[in-house]
């Protein structure tokens, strides 16, 4: 499923404006679930996406920010949505449903849904799942414990492609408080800067593929992953 | 049309907004009993709260779930034992003291507990019809007299709930100790050999006692490819109630009313021209925009215009 190009754009954009309130949509009808739902995000794409969500019975079971509800898959902490880029695990998971199962309810097919509303369906996991990552990490209490020598393994084996020498990073430990580093470090600033459809702009895979990057290290770091980057990056100043 | 004729949704619409003009006149002026105001052309609707997704299912709630069922012009209700019972899983208290201050309130639980959620209901005219909980191993056989003794209490002609075969056989002697019925409910899971999902799964659950009836599931069964009117037909007279909703086949998603391959007005016109005692749960888990009380009065209607 060739999304990427638009998938990962939205999704960083976003996060970031998930805070503002959507002035650009209409208000909602009364015969909308506003308490249910939520207030509209700001990103209409994204808005449509969390619709769809609701409307094919996916946030009746896995929860609208993914606490699931009975015995339903915890779509937060998921090994499959952590691995998935752009529905290429989820996509076929939802078309197949999981009919073999111990569980009394097998997850249901949805073969007769459009690539699109697959598309969106992931994409709103994605967002979920990001937000509540950050909110588990930024809260995390055992941040302050971390290990910098297997902080510089990890960033080794995930940054360094993109980050290549250290120098940016140790101004970034030099400048930020902790708090200010943590966020910037889950969630770096560039992300917030919408994606152009430019034609010069369009074919920008460096920053697609950063973004992509960041998205699906947010999806995956784990309280001590986070915790030893701190603690490496801040032994840098 | 004969009763033979395939009903679309087309010729439903026609011949039911026909029916309903000359059908809600009378009605609107039914002298119903309020324990009865869901009881339509012979068919008693009552409505299993699931289908409320956004409430929790918690005691604190029970006020709004009774004031939502008057609102969706309910008299009857398949309770979950969730809405009954205290909760224990308080901050400090692990989950396994958890479940031993539950067990240890279920065998201590005063009379009043339950008569007193029964008289609320009753004083809004609502009905409990059967008491929803998944038995399960953990509970020791005085645990399980105590819930159907609460059950009792409620008023529940039964208990239900999601288990499978080798927890039925187990619960074989505990219904008629305390003159109840056990409600075996199936789900679509046909890869368990002990799940209640296919027919014949069903049917010999139902031979291991005749205090045991069926909770017919129609998404679940649909889901599961199977033939919802031929069990009826063939297993009516042990059919307590069927929780109605529609889903599509092979493991489909689960669908608005009509939406699906589960036959719903069949198996309403079946129950209603029969006169069969099949009490008709609302239950439904698909997706939509609208707050639950519009969402399950959309339903409701569609299942109204099947029986008017």
């Amino acid at each position: 499923m060739n999304t990427r190009r638009f998938l990962i754009p939205v999704l960083a954009v976003t996060i970031a404006l998930a805070v503002l309130h959507g002035q650009s949509q209409s208000p909602p009808r009364q015969d909308y679930d506003l308490a249910y739902i939520g207030p509209p995000l700001a990103d209409p794409v994204m808005q449509h996406s969390k619709e769809t969500y609701v409307l094919f019975g996916c946030a009746y079971c896995h929860g609208m920010n993914l606490v699931a509800r009975g015995e339903a898959t915890d779509l937060m902490h998921s090994a499959l949505v952590g691995r998935d880029e752009n529905a290429n695990l989820i996509g076929p998971l939802l078309r197949a449903g999981i009919p073999q199962t111990a569980k009394l309810s097998p997850m249901p097919q949805f073969s007769d849904l459009s690539n699109a509303q697959i598309v969106d369906i992931t994409r709103y996991i994605h967002y979920a799942r990001q937000l509540g990552r950050y909110k588990e990490l930024f809260e995390a209490k055992a941040l302050g414990s971390g290990n910098a020598a297997t902080g510089k393994a990890y960033a080794d084996q995930h940054c360094r492609s993109c980050h290549q020498g250290v120098t940016d990073l140790s101004q970034a430990a030099k400048k930020y408080s902790r708090p200010s580093l943590t966020a910037k470090m889950l969630h770096p600033d560039f992300l917030d800067r919408p994606a152009s459809w430019k034609l010069d702009q369009l074919h920008d895979t460096t920053t697609a593929e950063a973004r992509q990057r960041h998205a699906h290290l947010l999806e995956n770091y784990t309280e001590s992953d986070v915790a030893n980057l701190l603690a490496w990056l801040e032994s840098l100043k | 049309m004969s009763p033979a004729t395939p009903l679309t949704r087309r010729t439903f619409t026609f011949s039911a907004s026909a029916a309903i003009a000359g059908a809600s006149r009378s009605l609107l002026h039914a002298q119903t009993p309020p324990g009865n105001r869901s009881l339509i052309n012979g068919v008693q609707f009552g409505l299993q709260p699931f289908c409320y997704h956004d409430l929790p299912m918690i005691p604190e709630n029970r006020p709004a779930l009774f004031d939502r069922l008057v609102q969706n012009g309910m008299g009857m209700v398949e309770l979950h034992a969730t809405w009954v019972e205290p909760r224990f899983t308080t901050p400090g208290v692990s989950a396994r003291q958890a479940r031993e201050k539950l067990r240890d309130w279920r065998l201590h639980a005063p009379d009043d507990h339950y008569l007193k959620i029964r008289q609320e209901a009753a004083a809004l005219g609502i009905s409990i019809f059967t008491y929803y909980i998944n038995f399960n191993d953990t509970m020791p056989d005085e645990e399980v007299d105590a819930i159907f003794r609460g059950a009792k209490l409620l008023g529940a002609r039964g208990c239900v709930g999601s288990y499978g075969l080798a927890q039925a056989q187990r619960l074989i002697p505990f219904p008629a100790r305390h003159g109840m019925v056990l409600g075996l409910h199936n789900h679509d899971n046909l890869s368990d050999p002990d799940a209640f999902s296919s027919e014949a799964s069903i049917v010999k659950g139902l031979s291991f006692s005749n205090d045991f009836k069926a909770t017919l599931d129609t998404r679940h069964f649909t889901a599961a490819n199977g033939d919802c009117l031929g069990f009826l037909e063939r297993h009516h007279e042990r059919v307590s109630s069927v929780h109605l909703g529609d889903r599509r086949k092979n493991n489909g998603r689960s669908t608005p009313f009509g939406e699906g391959d589960a036959p719903i007005i069949e198996i309403l016109r079946m129950i209603r021209d029969n006169k069969w005692p099949i009490m008709a749960l609302l239950e439904f888990e698909h997706g939509t925009l609208r707050p639950a009380v519009p969402e399950v009065r959309l339903m409701f209607d569609y299942c109204k215009r099947a029986v008017v």
